[in-house]
């Protein structure tokens, strides 16, 4: 195996891999095991060495050449289902999500093995489909973990993502989105919650090869201790996909000095007839709203956790599903009190 | 209940207070008036404890205990209560949870029990109504997109669910219309009581008519010029600053 991707390479500037981790731990890990539970219709198998073979980055590519067997899951069509996913043994892992035409799938994904991981996930939603995806991986800032998503939406599917990331020793998040057909929409949202010693990185490449697609990202990020966030987004809006919108958002919330956050968002526009808005803002905490909460007798860091609570709100807010978006909150709750205990 | 000696503050390197000195006690409604820039809002902002207001000398004693040395929340669960000139807009924290938290926040450092989601939105709406705020803006953002009487209106409530021993209204007749006024003035009346003790900050006559003053106190840089009772609301509205000035110079 060639060398592992570090700050040289341009994508993984902020998220040096060779520095977190061994080429030979890498190269020796073992093939990860997953845990499956599922209700309504879906089948799972083996997935056959052959299958897969979305457009990974270079971990990804890494992952699904070692994990010589994973799991496929398939929503036949019209089908609805639910699934939650999470590895029980770390290493190099590898999974295929077939949802058919008309079908639904809310997809629930837990990260909590400790370790090295490295996964390649390809998604693939047919025409129509319906995707819901909630990925929560937990802080555990001894682990290293790479996940590596494809994602193939055809025409009229919804793919809706949220991924919430309480911080690893390196976490990196990559998600390769193609809207294949007219009407595709892909929605993604984020926060990443970071205390001392937290690492984050969320890295979207969305092209738009079909007319009228929507996608949208919204992503909020809190850095406090000596942690770092990042958000790199790449929008390509290829020739002839006219009538595309996309926006794109993300802001960072700096707790200290030592603290930082990366924000990236960018645009590649091939088409003419497009719509196209993103923005990126990083800030701290507003001094003047802090005491005003404090005048009403909310202790400091009470308010503190208030106003960041209040900050995340609306991307916590794009799941749809109220129980775990209630659970999602929980953690994120959790977390914020961490920071500010 | 509140006495203030000799106060001089700075803010930002740059003194605003010049040895102020006031005295109001329990059952008492004083009300400050004077010249945009002369000081009020900063002495509301160190009563209430907002960072970057440098107490360079003097003293404020609030019930016997030392004010400044007390956080803003500390002061706000013994009993202080400021209603800013400029609410605070805050996004994403909604109008009912930050009341209720706000609520909850004071009883529990004065070591009370919580009261419960639904306890607390029946005292809200009943405080809200008699200040004809409706349940549509207790849903809305903290203070996001309320217009300026709506947002003093909201001060009020507060001020009226907290229901505080000391009650510094900073402005808050400004914005408001002539029906709202009279609302908010009913508001601060159904307060006023034996033990507690109201600053009214005012640049209007309009607002004393009423909430009758005790007392009255003329702000100019940074120190009590002149002071008397009610009457001297109307003698200042009559003369203009210049001459009272000009006549304590
Ligand atoms: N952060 C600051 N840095 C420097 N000067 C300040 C600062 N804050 C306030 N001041 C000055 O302090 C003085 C008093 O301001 P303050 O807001 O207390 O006046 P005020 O009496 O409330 O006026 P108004 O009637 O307009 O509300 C003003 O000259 C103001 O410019
Ligand atoms: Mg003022």
């Amino acid at each position: 195996m060639s060398a592992l991707p570090n700050r040289r390479v341009e994508d993984w500037k902020y998220t040096d891999l060779r520095n977190a981790i061994e080429g030979e731990a890498v190269a020796s890990a073992p093939v990860a095991r997953w845990s499956v539970t599922l209700s309504g219709t879906v089948e799972q198998n083996e997935l056959p060495e052959i299958m897969a073979r979305g457009t990974h980055g270079e971990m990804g590519t890494v992952a699904a050449a070692h994990a010589k067997s994973g799991i496929f899951l398939h929503v036949g069509k019209g089908e609805q289902g639910t699934v939650h996913l999470e590895l029980s043994n770390a290493g190099h892992g590898r999974a295929l999500i077939v949802v058919e035409e008309g079908a639904s799938l809310t997809l629930r994904e837990t990260m909590s093995v400790g370790d090295f991981s490295n996964i390649a996930i390809e998604i693939v939603a047919g025409p129509n489909a319906q995707l819901h995806h909630i990925r929560e991986a937990n802080a555990d800032g001894e682990s290293v973990r790479v996940s590596d998503y494809s994602i193939r939406i055809a025409q009229g599917a919804t793919y809706r993502a949220h991924f919430a990331d309480f911080g690893a020793k390196l976490s990196r998040t990559e998600l390769h989105i193609a809207l294949e057909g007219e009407g595709a929409e892909v929605h993604l949202s984020g926060v990443s919650v970071l205390g001392d010693g937290g690492h984050a990185d969320v890295t979207t490449r969305v092209t738009h090869s079909a007319g009228n697609a929507q996608s949208t990202q919204l992503f909020k990020l809190i850095a406090g201790g000596k942690s770092r966030g990042v958000y790199q987004g790449k929008v390509s809006v290829a020739e002839g996909a006219n009538g595309s919108d996309s926006r794109q958002t993300a802001k960072g919330l700096l707790l200290g000095e030592r603290a930082e956050i990366d924000l990236k968002p960018e645009l590649e526009i091939l088409a003419d007839d497009v719509k196209c808005a993103h923005g990126a803002a990083i800030g701290d905490l507003d001094p003047e709203s802090l005491f005003y909460l404090r005048s009403r007798g909310v202790a400091e860091p009470e308010a503190r956790a208030l106003l960041m609570r209040a900050f995340l709100e609306d991307a916590v807010a794009e799941i749809t599903d109220e129980d775990i978006r209630a659970e999602v909150w929980s953690h994120v709750e959790a977390a914020l009190a961490e920071l500010t205990a | 209940m509140l006495e203030i000696e000799g106060l001089h503050v700075a803010v930002s390197g740059k003194e605003i207070l010049k040895g102020l000195s006031l005295s109001i006690a329990a059952g008492e409604v004083h009300a400050i008036m004077g010249p945009n820039g002369s000081g009020k809002s900063t002495l509301s902002y160190v009563l209430a404890g907002r960072e970057g207001y440098e107490i360079i000398s003097g003293s404020i004693r609030y019930r016997g205990e030392d004010l400044a040395a007390m956080a803003p929340e500390e002061r706000a669960a013994k009993g202080v209560f400021l209603a800013m000139q400029y609410p605070v807009e805050i996004p994403g924290v909604t109008t009912m949870n930050f009341l209720k938290t706000a609520l909850n926040a004071q009883r529990r450092a004065r070591g009370e029990k919580d009261i419960d989601a639904l306890g607390v939105l029946r005292l809200v709406r009943e405080k809200a109504k008699a200040l004809h705020i409706s349940e549509e803006m207790l849903k809305r953002a903290l203070n996001v997109g309320f217009s300026g009487g709506e947002k003093k209106r909201l001060e009020i409530l507060q001020m009226a669910l907290f229901e505080p021993a000391l009650a510094i209204l900073d402005e808050t007749d400004s914005g408001l219309d002539i029906d709202a006024l009279k609302v908010v003035a009913d508001g601060v009346n159904g307060l006023r009581s034996s033990e507690r003790a109201m600053l009214v900050i005012t640049h209007y006559q309009r607002l004393l008519n009423h909430i009758v003053p005790d007392r009255v106190h003329v702000l100019y840089g940074g120190r009590i010029i002149k002071e008397g009772g009610k009457e001297l609301a109307h003698e200042l509205e009559a003369k203009g600053y210049a001459e009272i000035i000009r006549e304590a110079a």
